[in-house]
């Protein structure tokens, strides 16, 4: 059982991800490259490493995933631009102080101001690329990414709210689109997307209550959280309901200390790195999701993170906020 | 992103073996992914192009540009696209969903294909139906598949003009008979009764919700512990439609009879097994702060009583329980 965090394992374990390329989960996973970068350099800011990653190298790939054609950013070199990476690419950016490599370029901030509006549809939802597939998390990744530009306005942000709104569902829960079942990475990205908008305040007092209620209610006996009723228990949603949680100010709704042990006993105590539960192999998306679990709950010293945004104070302070 | 997978401590030897095996595959599919890339540069939009995209997705069904690339070959492919082409775009999708039932962009392309066959789609929708059917036969709580249901029917709905909520109402109630605990059941339930009481598909609507009264109180008698029935009763008791349609007094009854029952199942539990059923506890806590708001019947003491003992009872959410106590005073 461990019951320490095992910072310079997991900083070791971040280091390694990129020194993966013979094998071949490395080049089946492409398509989550930057998302995958994105999740690695988070992590490594919550463990105060940043350094860990070499900042030219890490932009210069940033850069190599800008698709000409489109505006936005693929997850890959070559690959199609989708909502999606286009997010983690800024992300990546804003988090190494180089966003101004698109904002004072006014012909990619104009391209991936468009790329991302294109994909706005009449009813205020978003698709993640062309071909029409609608997600709230797809309007989460608009709102951010254009909220990290400067770029919000009203036009966009007006009917994107009145969509979001829509997810909310009777169990106080939100679903991927209205009529969808509530699922709990879904409070993070509707709540979030509020939340940078500055429009929380549409939920009435009774709403925010009952959000709060079915958060809550997520977390099981053995401390962990999970996604929908009845489910197991998953680190990554050590983020998603926490964030939720702290977003409307509840946090203090589940017991940290609890969460707090479960996400422990998921480290990999030899490699380093954090896994869904405990005994499973560990990914970076666990990992990150673990440790931003952590900050959030104020454990250890953890570099502080933003529930917003999923980056650290330090960094979503540079963003101007909305209304402008 | 991994979920469900054991870990498993590699060897030096292991890994090395491991790396061996993987080089070979590396190649290949590297080779595979540049060509098609170059085709797409080209514009290729052929016979050739598509077997490419199918050996890349065979290996990586993950990889959303080859959807893509595949999508906008079919758009441009011309008059080389018959029903049996449509058909076996349909089956090359079912075979990568058997394998990776989880993957959204396999999802997404199968209802890209519906929405663009140009024969026969209503046939074809209705096809999907049985899919679906099968696939929450085997996975009851699928998310996928509850989603992909939803759109399915929409679908048909669009189709033949006609509302399917009868239907579906049977099939959720079905599935809600078959596990209790089917809380992606329920919440549709929820959708249903909404959307069928919006469209006055309900002839006697007092009637239908006696009888969903009815339903509810064997559900609890059955299992009182799971929360999938719980969240259904806050439903019912909070949301204005379940009101309106019983009326004030046959609201009252309602909510008095069903704080009874979970009195009753509550102190059953409590001699069979020493411990309180804490979403008896709970729901009696949403009933009385109804009733606190149209009459002031219940005790306040009797409220506080509740709260103290959940707090000792689910400490998990014990600051939830101390926020409502705060809200009392
Ligand atoms: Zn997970």
């Amino acid at each position: 059982m461990v019951n320490a965090l095992l910072k310079e394992k997991h900083i070791k374990y971040l280091k390694s991800l990129d020194s993966q390329k013979e094998t071949l989960e490395y080049w089946l996973s492409e398509h989550l490259r930057l998302n995958g970068i994105y999740w690695g350099l988070t992590a490594l800011c919550i463990l105060d490493s940043k350094e860990t990653f070499q900042r030219e190298e890490v932009i210069q790939f940033v850069m190599s995933c800008w698709n000409n054609r489109t505006g936005g950013f693929g997850p890959f070199p070559k690959h199609d631009a989708h909502m999606l990476s286009t997010l983690s690419g800024l992300q990546i950016l804003l988090t190494y102080d180089a966003i101004n490599l698109i904002t004072e370029d006014s012909e990619k901030l104009d391209s991936v101001v468009q790329f991302i509006k294109g994909n706005q549809l009449p009813d205020g939802s978003f698709q993640g690329d062309r071909f029409g597939e609608v997600d709230a998390r797809f309007s989460y990744n608009a709102l951010s990414a254009l909220s990290i530009l400067g770029m919000l306005s009203p036009e966009v942000v007006d009917p994107a709210v009145e969509h979001i709104l829509k997810c909310l569902n009777f169990d106080g829960g939100f679903g991927l689109c209205p009529g969808a079942e509530s699922h709990a990475s879904m409070a993070f990205t509707c709540l979030g997307a509020l939340s940078i908008v500055n429009k929380l305040n549409l939920l009435t007092p009774e709403q925010i209550d009952t959000i709060a209620w079915w958060l809550c209610e997520r977390q099981v006996p053995e401390g962990g959280l999970n996604g929908r009723p009845s489910k197991l228990p998953d680190v990554c949603y050590s983020f998603w309901v926490v964030s939720s949680l702290a977003i409307i100010d509840r946090l203090d709704w589940i017991d940290s200390d609890k969460l707090a042990n479960f996400i422990l006993e998921s480290q990999d105590e030899i490699k380093g790195g954090i896994a869904d539960r405990p005994g499973n192999e560990v990914d970076v998306f666990h990992t990150v999701f673990g440790l931003a679990g952590l900050s959030l709950i104020g454990y250890d010293n953890l570099v502080e993170i933003d529930p917003t945004y999923c980056m650290t104070y330090e960094l979503t302070s540079k963003i101007h906020k909305y209304p402008y | 992103m991994q979920h469900g997978i054991k870990r498993k401590q590699w060897t030096k030897e292991l890994l090395r073996h491991k790396r061996e095996e993987d080089k070979k595959k590396i190649e290949t599919y590297r080779a595979l992914v540049e060509q098609m890339l170059q085709f797409r540069d080209n514009n290729n939009y052929s016979v050739e192009a598509m077997r490419l995209t199918t050996k890349v997705l065979d290996i990586n069904p993950e990889f959303n540009t080859a959807w893509n690339y595949r999508r906008d070959i079919i758009t441009n492919i011309g008059n080389l696209i018959d029903e049996k082409f449509w058909q076996d775009e349909l089956k090359f999708t079912m075979i990568q969903l058997k394998r990776f039932p989880k993957v959204y962009w396999i999802w997404n392309h199968r209802v890209w294909i519906l929405n663009n066959i140009p024969i026969n789609q209503l046939k074809m929708w209705q096809g999907e139906l049985i899919v679906v059917n099968a696939l929450l036969e085997m996975d009851a709580r699928n998310f996928h598949g509850w989603h992909y249901r939803r759109v399915v029917i929409s679908n048909i709905e669009k189709l033949t003009k006609n509302s399917l909520n009868k239907q579906e109402f049977e099939y959720v109630t079905s599935k809600i008979n078959k596990n209790i605990s089917n809380y992606s059941a329920w919440h549709q339930r929820v959708q249903l009764i909404t959307n069928m009481l919006s469209n006055d598909q309900i002839a006697d609507k007092y009637d239908f919700m006696n009888k969903e009264i009815e339903y509810i109180t064997n559900a609890i008698f059955t299992d009182a512990e799971d929360q999938s029935v719980w969240f259904y009763i806050i439903w019912m008791i909070k949301f204005p439609i379940v009101k309106e349609l019983l009326g004030q007094d046959g609201y009252s009854k309602f909510l008095k009879e069903l704080r009874e029952n979970a009195e009753m199942i509550n102190m059953d539990e409590l001699e069979f097994s020493g411990k309180d059923n804490f979403w008896c506890l709970k729901i009696i806590l949403e009933i009385d702060m109804i009733q606190n708001s149209f009459d002031n019947l219940t005790d306040r003491s009797v409220f506080k009583g509740y709260l103290e003992k959940l707090i000792k009872l689910d400490p998990l959410r014990q600051n939830r329980y101390k926020y409502l106590l705060s809200k009392l005073s």
